[in-house]
This record gives structure tokens, sequence and C-alpha cells, in this order.
């Protein structure tokens, strides 16, 4: 059977992917396959010294220097990296690691290989990209939480809130200001020093 | 993963201060502490019959370019333990590539705490290790009402951001806020002094770092302040900046960190005179040297017993682990991978020196969340 875009369940129309790889039959196959998705496809070869950083998904035959041609530092990725492996020989596992793939594809590969890498490449990815997103969140918060409090406990004291109430203030203050809570708290903070 | 290096007779590992630009004053140092630890450990034998084979690269003082050597330094040099930074940016810089590809950074500085990588071990003091204790001392002894001035970048605003709570909390203020680019110049010290001048406040706190730490002090010097009355307290002027301002520009002043090259005790007297026949009778020590010191020796001990440099042995080995550092006995706390450090205040004296004016009786522990010091008389339990 062949892979309906229509029928996926991911939507990979809006994505850039670039695909640099030998034109073999295989890698026409490849480009033909995530063209089918009705992603963007870009072909380059060789392999640029470079890869792109403004793209969405890359897919890379494998080489022992590709890791210096990776334009970011690993745990940095601008994009989702598919490494394609060679049939021989087997790839040396540090080197691989090094690229910090998010999925891989060994040749040779079936047309479902192609599409479900882009799957998992993609959804790795993202994923860490909002894990990563919600650790700055968190560190933001933890160095926050101590004005919170302080806030807090002067909202409860000054106009007789209760601590449940005094947060849900604090936090609709944010949300129709558009600032985070840590500002409104600061500033009531602040406030409360200056009037003393 | 395999990581030991190209060469089964050596432990390669890397090593990232700058040797140049607007921080090497102080990351010189660093660099001279980490190499005279495993000059040390490799005249003593190595490690299990081993050599430590430092790979060293100069990051020039530029962020980005600690992200950059890290990462050469972990996928084409394959180390996976590396000894270095002094800047926030760089240390976050190194951060997400240590995380990926799980290696180990060893962090010599003093910082603004709220952080906890699996990947790190911090081994400069966190807040609580220094700015309670300074911003209590500077209370009593000086009087409520602090000036904030500091270089425009993580650290000292999140540092300020914590010495602004501790003080609040105890009744003191913050009369002025005053952040100036890392590569401020002498004149751009010019409004800070108008400030200082206008609102006469009790303390200069100072978050200055690199070169203009120099600027800031000569300036203050010249307008003729008297830091008796007035000291700029700080906890990033070690003797290496009094050195490059100047002892008689640095007099008086005051800093808080775990280590000064004049505190009493055998194992400091002996770690001076060795650093000092390797780089100099003239070559002071200062807190960063002492952490990028006793660090590597922490390693080198953990190192011994897992006889590999594979990050998650490496790691749980040394969580816990003790050392008699020239500052005195300092722990890996397993709780946070931070080390649990003593706290000193020092007074700047006229031979380019701290003298100690006080000290915490024993180690004090590591709490980068500062979880111990939530109530309103923060400044009080330090």
């Amino acid at each position: 059977m062949t892979w309906r875009a229509a029928a996926l369940p991911f939507e990979f129309s809006n994505l850039d992917i670039v695909v640099a790889c030998e034109r073999d039959d295989m890698g026409e196959a490849l480009i033909r396959d995530l063209q089918r998705t009705r992603a963007g496809v870009r072909h380059v070869w060789p392999v640029p010294a470079h890869l792109p950083d403004d793209t969405d998904v890359i897919f890379c035959e494998f080489a022992p220097d590709l890791a210096r041609r990776i334009p970011w530092v690993p745990g940095d990725a601008k994009a989702a990296l598919v490494v394609i492996l060679a049939r021989e020989p087997s790839p040396d596992l540090d080197l691989l690691f090094h690229c910090a793939p998010d999925a891989v594809l060994h040749r040779p590969f079936t047309e479902q290989a192609a599409v479900t890498s882009l799957m998992l490449a993609r959804a790795h990815f993202t994923y860490e990209r909002r894990l990563r997103s919600r650790i700055g969140k968190l560190d933001e918060t933890l160095r926050t939480i101590r004005c919170v409090e302080r806030a807090k406990a002067i909202l409860i004291a000054r106009r007789n809130m209760r601590e449940d109430e005094a947060y849900q203030f604090m936090r609709r203050q944010a949300m129709s200001r558009r600032v985070p809570i840590g500002s409104i708290a600061s500033a009531i903070v602040d406030t409360e020093e200056m009037l003393g | 993963m395999k990581s030991a290096g190209y060469n089964p007779h050596q432990w390669r590992v890397g090593v990232l201060f700058s040797s140049s630009g607007f921080m090497a004053v102080i990351e010189e140092t660093q660099l001279r502490g980490t190499l005279l630890a495993i000059d040390e450990i490799n005249a003593a034998g190595g490690i299990n019959g081993r050599d430590l084979v430092p790979v060293i690269y100069d990051p020039a003082s530029e962020s980005a370019a600690f992200g950059r050597y890290a990462k050469r330094l972990m996928v084409e040099d394959r180390v996976s333990t590396i000894f270095g930074c002094y800047t926030s940016s760089s240390r976050k810089a190194v951060l997400p590539v240590v995380e990926r590809l799980n290696g180990l950074l060893w962090y010599p500085t003093l910082y603004e705490g709220f952080e906890f990588s699996p990947n790190v071990i911090y081994t400069g003091a966190a807040p609580n290790q220094n700015s309670v204790a300074l911003c209590r001392y500077l209370m009593d002894h000086y009087g409520p009402r602090f000036y904030f001035v500091g270089s425009d970048y993580i650290y000292p605003r999140e540092s300020n951001r914590i010495m602004h709570d501790l003080l609040r909390g105890n009744g003191g203020e913050v009369v002025g806020e005053t952040y100036l680019s890392l590569r401020a110049r002498q004149h751009d010290f010019l409004p800070v002094i108008r400030d200082i001048r206008r609102l006469q406040p009790d303390v200069i706190f100072s978050t200055v770092v690199g070169d203009s730490t120099t600027h800031l002090y000569r300036s203050y010097a010249d307008a003729g302040f008297d830091p008796k009355t007035t000291p700029i307290a700080s906890l990033t002027t070690t003797e290496a900046e009094i050195r490059a301002m100047g002892f008689d520009v640095g007099e008086g002043h005051v800093t808080a960190a775990p280590y000064f090259e004049g505190i009493d005790g055998p194992s400091n007297s002996s770690f001076v005179a060795r650093y000092k026949k390797r780089y100099g009778a003239d070559e002071p020590t200062n807190m960063c040297v002492e952490a990028a010191y006793f660090q590597v020796h922490i390693f080198a001990k953990a190192l011994k017993q897992t006889n590999s440099t594979d990050t998650d042995l490496l790691r749980s080995m040394v969580l816990g682990s003790t050392f008699e550092a020239p500052q005195g006995r300092v722990t890996i706390n397993a709780a946070c991978s931070h080390a649990d450090l003593w706290s000193r205040i020092g007074r700047a004296n006229r031979r380019g020196q701290f003298d100690v004016v006080q000290e915490s009786l024993s180690a004090v522990l590591a709490d980068p969340y500062l979880t111990g010091y939530g109530s309103p008389a923060a400044c009080q339990q330090g």
C-alpha cells in the first residue's frame, strides 16, 4: 500500500524538508515519498560544509565528519535530524551519537520507513523543544516564586484576601496586562516598600 | 559510550577558560589552578597509571565560543569531562551540549544559583554561601542603604535580585541600581560616581566583573570616597582584580568568598607555595583558582575509583565525596551536586590581600534554590 497524505495522522504539508543524499534509486524514492506527504522538499548534494538551519527536518547521509557539518551545538538543535546510514560499513556509534539524530534510516529502506522516520524525528524534536521550554519556564518560576509568595502575604494582610484569592488576583492582573505573574508580584512588593 | 580518547595511556579532559578578551584576568587564573592540579596528579603517577592530559581551548571571553568549543571537545576530541567557564552566559552556552551528549562540566565559579543540571558539578559559591553572610555583615557594619552597580548580563541581575530580596527582608533598601556593558571603560562609570555622590548610600554592592572592575574601583578612588565609611562590597572582586587595579585602590573594600589567599591552615600554605613556585612569587591565588584546583583533585579521586570517564559512573562517585581543599574540608553535596563551601568575609589590605573579618564555623551546605532562606529574616539566618 502507499501512504496517502490525507490519511496520515500527522500534518506534514507545512514542513520544509532538506534532503542531503545521493540521487540513486533509493535517494529518488526517498525524495518522492517525502514529497508525497505534501511537505516542501529541497535536495542538496554533496552534503554541504554547513547544513542549513532554516528548515524543519534534515535527512542527511552519514559521514564520519557529519557532526562538524551540523550548524548548531548539540542540545540546541534548530531542525529535526534523520541520519541515513549505508548498508556497509556499520557506523561508528560514537560518531552517530555525537550528531544527536532524532531518527535514523538504514539503507535499504522501504517507503514506509521514510515516512515513519519523518514522523518520529519530528515528534522527538518538537517534544524535546517543548520540554526545554518547560524547563526554561520552571527555572524562571523558581526564581520568581519567592517574590510571588511575598506579594501574596502583602495582599492577604492589606486587602484581607484569602491565599487563593490573592493568587487569583495576581494571575488576573498578569493575564490582562500580558506580563508574567512575577512582574505583577514584584510591582506589588515594590509599591509596598515605597509606601512603607 | 566510549570516551576515553584515542590514547589508551592517557585520560583526556577538556579545559575551557579565556586567556584573552575582557574576562582573561580572572579566567586565566582558573586555567592555572586547573593545570597546577593536573601537574600534581601526573607527578604522583597519574590515575591508575595513566596521565591526565588537558585539551585546552581559548574561547576569548565570547560566550557562544564556549558552546562551540564544548561541542568540539566532546565530538572531535572525544572528551566527556570539561573543566571550565567563569560567566553564567558561558556556562549556559555549554549546558545544552553537555546535557545532550551526557558530558560532565566542572564549574569552579560562584554564580547566582537556581540551577541544577545533572551534567554539571558546581564548585563555586551559591548565593546562600556568600550573599547571605555578606548582606548581614554590611548591614551591621555600614548601614542599610545599598547602591547596586553591575555588569549587564545574567549573573549580576540575578544576583542583585537575590540581594534585593535579602535586604528587603531585613529592613534594608536599594537606593539605586545601574548596569553597564561588560566592556565598559572608565568614563562609563562617571554617571555611577555622580549617583553615589547624590544618593549617599552606606554600601556600594558591585557585581561588576572583568576588566571594568578596575575602572569602577579607580573611579571611586579618584572621586575621593572613603572605603572605611562606604565600601564597595563584592562577590567577584578577588586578589586577581585587586592586583589589576592596584593595592592602594583596592584597600578597605569588602569581598565575600569561600577562600582568600591569606587564610590560615597547612593545606592552604602549601597550596599557595606550590602555586607561587610554578607561576611566580607575585602571582596571588584567589577563590576561583582554588575552586578550579580542588575540583580537579575531586575528579581525580573519583576517576581512580571508576577507572572510566563515563559520566554516569563518575557522577555517582563524585556525589558525596569530600576533599581537604585549601579553604578547608569541602564536600560535593549529593542532593544538588553543588559543593558545601566555607563562607568568609574579607577586607582588602595594603598588600593586596584580604584580612578575614568573619568566617563560618564549618562548611555551609549548598542551597542553590535558597529553600532555607524564605522568611523575611533571611539575613539573620545566614
